[in-house]
């Protein structure tokens, strides 16, 4: 017998199991009773009616930079304030969390700042 | 139990008629889920014709046209599959499919009401919002293998669009979890359960659309973006990169990654009805799991009104916007929570 929350995650992955199966096999029956007729015109890439022109994959100026660093580190921080805010209730005395927190928060809004000021700067990138 | 060796037929046959085998299979699992989203998508097309002042599908059943997406499928299902010459085939294919996977996976979590639940998890609220974070990855992913320049430019911006609208979807979820004290969803709603407000012998429901009315709307708007539905459709916006990461898709490939925008558009509907709006909780004469349904047709009706009324954005409007009004709201609102929860002490 297992633990009433393991089976509920066991349930869980047996419905992603079967939601994997279904797709998968509907996609088998579409692709087999086909007759596939390619051609080089159908299988180039669409560009707006011309001719497609060098690399699909080409470069691309990652204007947003800043944002995506501070993603990263807010990403974390949005887990330590669940941790806070699960257990805002049930802190003894009320409250005692919060000083911690407001200085985590602190420190952390400082390089927001800045990234947001370097990422409102357009000639940078 | 019967032994899955010594009798096959009858192992498979308890499986079969088991309730679990039902939730997963017919509703809330996969059957339910495919209908839908059919028939969110005829009400799609439906009130944004209503909107701009058309009919809308009106052919396909004596209904108003509810049978469309139904004849739309099979005339997807019929198209043929051809993957673009240089594109990685793999993940071609896997990408949209995926997607799909993963919306299913939203709606296994939701509780409909509590025995309507494929997995009552411990952290339901977090391993919701985790799953959703895939989809961005998934897209650039569709983007990067069809190995074209529209499909890519639509993956990058899901990418940057995703930096913008996760940190205050999370954070406007923190409110929720103050105000319950837990992370599941079914304690969520029932710690809706108690009247907020009693006065004069009316009792208003103790609904956390009242308390909560900052982080609701700033939930709607993230998890608009989410979608990816207008005004948020950066990755597939029509008249700038012709249906972005979706571009180079045939048939029933297509199909796949339109429905999960659709797929997510009621995992996310049931979400908001279930953090905000009570759940599967109201007035007795109608049944529970009616109120849910209503919840979520209202919800989702007005994201697609959204949809009918609002130009899009543009990427660094909403990169900015995301960056400092949604997330200074959110955090806003995770002060204004503390202070009905805690009080003004620290």
């Amino acid at each position: 017998m297992v633990a009433p929350g393991l089976a509920e995650i066991f349930y869980y992955l047996g419905f992603i199991v079967v939601a994997t199966l279904v797709p998968i096999i509907a996609l088998f029956l579409i692709v087999t009773p086909r007759d596939a007729k390619p051609s080089p015109m159908k299988l180039e890439t669409y560009e707006a009616g011309q001719m497609p022109s060098g690399r699909g994959r080409t470069r691309f100026i990652i204007q947003y930079y800043p944002y995506l660093l501070i993603f990263v580190i807010y990403d974390v921080v949005a887990m330590f304030l669940f941790a806070w805010a699960l257990t805002l209730r049930t802190l003894q005395p009320p409250g005692s969390g919060t000083w911690p927190i407001l200085i985590f928060m602190g420190v952390l809004l400082v390089p927001l700042a800045y990234s947001i000021h370097l990422a409102s700067q357009r000639d940078l990138w | 139990m019967a032994d899955p060796i010594s009798d096959p037929i009858g192992f498979s046959l308890e499986i079969m008629t088991s309730p679990l085998f039902f939730k997963v299979a017919v509703f809330p699992g996969l059957t339910s889920i495919g209908i839908i989203i059919a028939l969110f998508i005829w009400l799609d097309r439906k009130i944004t014709a209503r909107v701009q002042l058309r009919v809308g599908p009106l052919y396909a059943s004596p209904l108003g046209g509810v049978l469309q997406s139904f004849a739309d499928l099979i005339k997807f299902a019929f198209k043929e599959l051809f993957i673009p010459r240089n594109a990685d085939k793999f993940f071609f294919v896997a990408a949209p499919v995926l997607a799909l996977i993963g919306g299913a996976g939203l709606v296994g979590l939701i509780p409909f009401t509590p025995e309507w639940q494929i997995s009552n998890l411990e952290l339901g609220l977090p391993a919701f919002l985790a799953f959703v974070t895939l989809s961005p990855m998934l897209i650039l992913l569709a983007g990067w293998s069809a190995n074209s320049k529209y499909p890519f430019i639509g993956g990058l911006r899901s990418l940057f669009q995703q930096t913008a609208y996760e940190i205050p979807l999370w954070l406007s979820a923190i409110g929720v979890v103050m105000m319950a004290g837990t992370m599941n969803l079914i304690g969520i709603v029932q710690a809706q359960s108690k009247p907020w407000v009693i006065f004069l012998g009316l009792s208003i429901p103790g609904w956390y659309i009242i308390p909560q009315a900052l982080g609701a709307l700033l939930f709607f708007i993230t998890a608009t973006a989410e979608m990816e539905r207008i005004p948020f459709d950066l990755p597939e916006a029509e008249p700038e990169i012709i249906m972005g990461w979706q571009a180079e898709y045939p048939g029933f490939l297509f199909m796949s990654a339109a429905g999960a925008s659709f797929v997510r558009l009621y995992a996310f509907s049931a979400l908001f009805s279930v953090l905000y709006l009570g759940g599967w909780m109201g007035p007795a004469p109608v049944p529970a799991l009616l109120w849910t349904a209503i919840k979520i047709i209202i919800v989702s009706s007005l994201i697609i009104l959204l949809r009918a009324t609002f130009p899009r954005v543009r990427i660094d409007q909403l990169l900015r916007a995301g960056w400092t009004y949604l997330l200074g709201l959110a955090f806003l609102n995770i002060v204004i929570t503390y202070l009905l929860v805690v009080g003004p002490r620290i």
